[in-house]
């Protein structure tokens, strides 16, 4: 018996060497001079839980990417942090030219409120391939029929929002709004936007902002009424949302978009990121990519090397101003 | 409705949709037996290869996986104390004891046959009355779930094995491990010291793979292995008396689990501890609880199916996630081209009842799948135990790893292992610490937004009557049977004889009746 278990323990222990052997073990990019080809899988880190709507953005990538290049795209979810150990971890693969992450404003966002080794430039951005708004929404029986309603409100007594995170896109939007009206929301903190949907049906919050694609469903229904669309012009592609006024027509001028695409990291190779950029470049002119676009209500704007690079920056600065502490 | 459900047979009865039902099943269990791949994970995995296929036929599938997982998870939990899924993790608790005497294949069958009932007890609430339960649902703001998380916390009590004293301490210490990490409200990072993996908080389900599996394998390593368990198969297959038991607490975990799984975001962990804290106040054998109960399988195992079916009520009639893997499905929907909301049952009613009369003939799959295979499972602790360390330890530590890719998690899982070892040394109970851990941040979560409905003021609980319903409920849990006592001896009868555990019994029956 003694034997045994001192077999069964060294069995263990190696079993236990073999399994962090492998575990540790990474796929490397190589990069051949004057072009570049992938060698063996990509993979696709996504920094937020399967499910959500940077898992469905990362995932449509990917399946776009490999139709296009006939390589492998392997969908990582690294969750936590609100999106910043998925980061981290592109962080640590400096110089890899096959690992890739579904970047969208938590790039510039996560490094403004959270004590992270990484900034927005930390990162080589590869393509932006849409973009995405918010409306603010409350539930049928509001008595709030514009934006305005609900600034003036603020400004009179109270307004409870529902805000998805400390540094969310919903958050930016609300804190847009403060500082052109000059009221204060009081906010109740969630942890992601299904949660707000249920707070707000429950009525334990007044107002949400969240992306279009999230409330369809329930502003078809008439549990939810759209008051205005944060952004720079009505959704006029969209019948359903053709009717909600910008929040600049009612009289607050604000806007806010939310980008989606993704970055590769740091000091990758320019031959790599032209052939990631190509490749989804490729893709947005698939029947798929529309599909992608329109099932989640958002606009086919895209950017790729130095001009995304400029919008980032631009994007960055705007971002700052509006939450940077 | 008759028509609805016709409707439902007609779609979810074709070949194609009865052997992707069947592949999805399957599919769940295995995921189930592989500890960390939850279902969560199981559905997300496998969404993309389900795209070219007609989405009633890929839901069937998905949906399949997600209750199939709850059926595996049972199975590692019983057999090597390896929770395969979160909802596992009580079962552990008398399910292998009951195998170290023997009864595996009761404790493995009977969690099936309570899965079983609790799924198609709950589908029948299910269609006949999902929206008005979902809306009713709605009522729970974030006083109602405070006053739930404080419910769940009162499980301690039953948690705590011999000494209170014990369970309150680890509970206690979960509570402290679940507030690293990143503050909800205010996104400050607490106690990461600088650690990016640490900004998620202390993941549970590695805690609960470390403390049980590998704490397990250290504790038989050190006291020299257990000698292989030896029954015959006749001896593995459950009794009539040990159904007849498991009567009462099936129903009851069926309910329970059904109310918390209506909840959005509460999830099937939360019912299974639940289901276990009321049975273990309410059973006439609580004495047993610990050392293989049946009872302690059947309630927490039926409750943890019925809210997985019941999580679905939000998901389809408001189109709300109901927990982590209908939320996983609600994407899936929008990929498919299809709008989830309230106007699902009404614009897509093929889909919707075709799913759920699905979800019966998946349910039917599963019992007859495992019913057979429970003593046939239970034949693997015939190997010598010495030889099933390995495999605990790579299956531990690989699943450790699927769960976020990161190495990271397995060692998470590594510490709790040994801290899993001293705390059977010293006899402390693990069950409480798991459950601080898992209800911390969702107690801290309903706290901070309570506080900031009511500006400051918490006492706006008190302004809710279901809060205060509820929180009677977890007074009752916690201090029922000396309430009772003290009743009894107020009233001038000779109570008291038999100290706290007598007069239990029928104590805090009212409970359950009262909650359900």
């Amino acid at each position: 018996m003694k034997t045994s278990t001192r077999i069964a323990a060294a069995l263990s222990a190696a079993a236990l060497g073999v399994g962090l052997t492998a575990c540790a073990a990474d796929q490397g990019g190589t990069s051949a001079d004057g072009s570049f080809a992938p060698s063996g899988d990509a993979s696709m880190i996504v920094p937020f839980s399967a499910g959500g709507g940077s898992d469905a953005s990362g995932r449509a990538i990917a399946a776009g990417l490999e139709a296009a290049t006939g390589t492998n795209v392997v969908v990582e979810n690294r969750e936590g942090g609100s999106g910043a150990v998925g980061y981290s971890y592109l962080l640590s693969q400096e110089g890899d030219d096959q690992t890739l992450l579904a970047a969208e404003t938590s790039l510039s966002s996560i490094p403004l409120s959270q004590d992270v080794d990484f900034t927005a430039t930390s990162f080589t951005p590869v393509a932006k391939i849409g973009e995405d708004a918010t409306l603010l929404v409350v539930p049928a029986s509001s008595p709030f029929q514009t934006c305005s309603d609900v600034t003036t409100a603020a400004g009179a007594g109270s307004v409870v929002v529902a805000v998805s995170g400390a540094v969310s896109l919903d958050e930016v939007v609300f804190r847009l709004i403060e500082t052109e009206t000059g009221v204060t929301f009081d906010r109740v903190p969630y942890e992601s936007g299904g949660e707000v949907l249920t707070g707000l049906l429950g009525g334990q919050v007044q107002v949400a902002s969240l992306n279009p694609g999230e409330v369809v469903g329930q502003l078809e229904s008439g549990d939810l009424r759209a008051l205005c669309a944060v952004a720079e012009e009505r959704y006029t592609d969209y019948p359903e949302l053709a009717d909600i006024p910008t929040a600049t027509e009612q009289g607050i001028d604000v806007a806010f978009t939310q980008w989606r695409g993704f970055i590769g990291a740091g000091g990758m190779s320019p031959e790599a990121r032209t052939y990631w950029a190509d490749a989804a470049e490729a893709w947005t002119q698939t029947p798929e990519y529309e599909e992608y676009i329109s099932s989640n209500y958002m606009q086919p704007v895209t950017a790729y090397g130095e001009e995304l690079d400029a919008y980032l920056a631009e994007y960055d600065a705007q971002l700052a101003t509006a939450i940077g502490r | 409705m008759i028509d609805n459900l016709l409707l439902g047979f007609e779609a979810a009865l074709s070949w194609q949709n009865l052997g992707w039902c069947f592949v999805g099943v399957l599919l769940g269990t295995v995921i189930g037996l592989m500890p960390g791949l939850g279902s969560t994970t199981g559905v997300a995995i496998l969404l993309p290869l389900t795209l070219a296929m007609d989405p009633l036929t890929a839901l069937i599938m998905l949906a399949g996986i997600y209750y199939g997982a709850q059926y595996g998870g049972t199975i590692t939990s019983v057999l090597i104390s390896t929770p395969g899924e979160a909802a596992s993790v009580v079962t552990t608790i008398d399910g292998y004891q009951m195998a170290r005497n023997g009864r595996a294949g009761a404790a493995l069958a009977i969690a099936a046959i309570g899965s079983f009932v609790a799924a198609i007890l709950s589908l029948a609430l299910l269609i006949a009355l999902a929206p008005p339960f979902a809306r009713w649902a709605l009522n729970f703001g974030p006083p109602e779930n405070l006053a739930l998380m404080v419910l769940g916390l009162a499980t301690i009590v039953s948690f705590s094995g011999g000494s209170l004293a014990r369970g309150l301490a680890m509970a206690c210490l979960g509570l402290l491990l679940g507030t690293v990490g990143v503050a909800i409200g205010t996104g400050e990072a607490r106690y990461t010291f600088g650690s990016v993996d640490l900004l998620s908080g202390i993941p549970f389900v590695e805690v609960m793979i470390g403390l049980f599996a590998l704490g397990e394998v250290l504790h038989q390593v050190r006291q020299g292995a257990e000698a292989p368990i030896r029954a015959r198969f006749r001896d593995l297959v459950i009794k009539g008396s040990e159904l007849r038991r498991s009567v009462a607490p099936v129903l009851r975990g069926s309910g329970l689990g059904f109310l918390l799984g209506v909840l959005p975001g509460s999830g099937s962990t939360l019912a299974s501890f639940i289901a276990y804290g009321v049975e273990k106040r309410v059973s006439p054998r609580k004495a047993e609880f610990g050392k293989g109960a049946i009872e302690g399988v059947a309630a927490p195992e039926s409750a943890n199916n019925a809210a997985a079916n019941a999580n679905f009520i939000p998901t389809l009639a408001l189109g709300i996630p109901g927990g982590a893997t209908t939320a996983v499905l609600l994407g899936a929907f929008t990929i498919y081209g299809l709008q989830p909301g309230p106007l699902l049952f009404e614009e897509q009613p093929r889909l919707v009842w075709g799913l759920l009369v699905s979800f019966f003939i998946g349910n039917l799959m599963l019992l007859v799948l495992n019913l057979p295979l429970a003593p046939a499972f239970a034949q693997m602790l015939r190997i010598p135990y010495g030889y099933l360390y390995p495999i605990i330890l790579i299956t531990s530590c690989v699943g450790a790893f699927s769960i976020s890719n990161n190495v990271f998690s397995i060692w998470i899982v590594l510490a709790a292992g040994a801290a899993g070892f001293v705390m059977k040394q010293y006899d402390l109970p693990m069950a409480p610490l798991v459950l601080g851990l898992v209800l911390g941040p969702l107690f801290e979560k309903a706290l901070v937004q309570t506080s900031a409905i009511g500006n400051g003021d918490l006492t706006v609980v008190f302004a809710s009557p279901i809060a205060v319903t509820v929180l009677v409920l977890a007074g009752l849990l916690a201090f029922g049977p000396q309430l009772w006592g003290l009743v009894r001896r107020r009233s001038g009868r000779s109570g008291g004889q038999g100290g706290p555990g007598g007069p239990s019994a029928g104590a805090p029956a009212p409970t359950p009746a009262g909650v359900a």
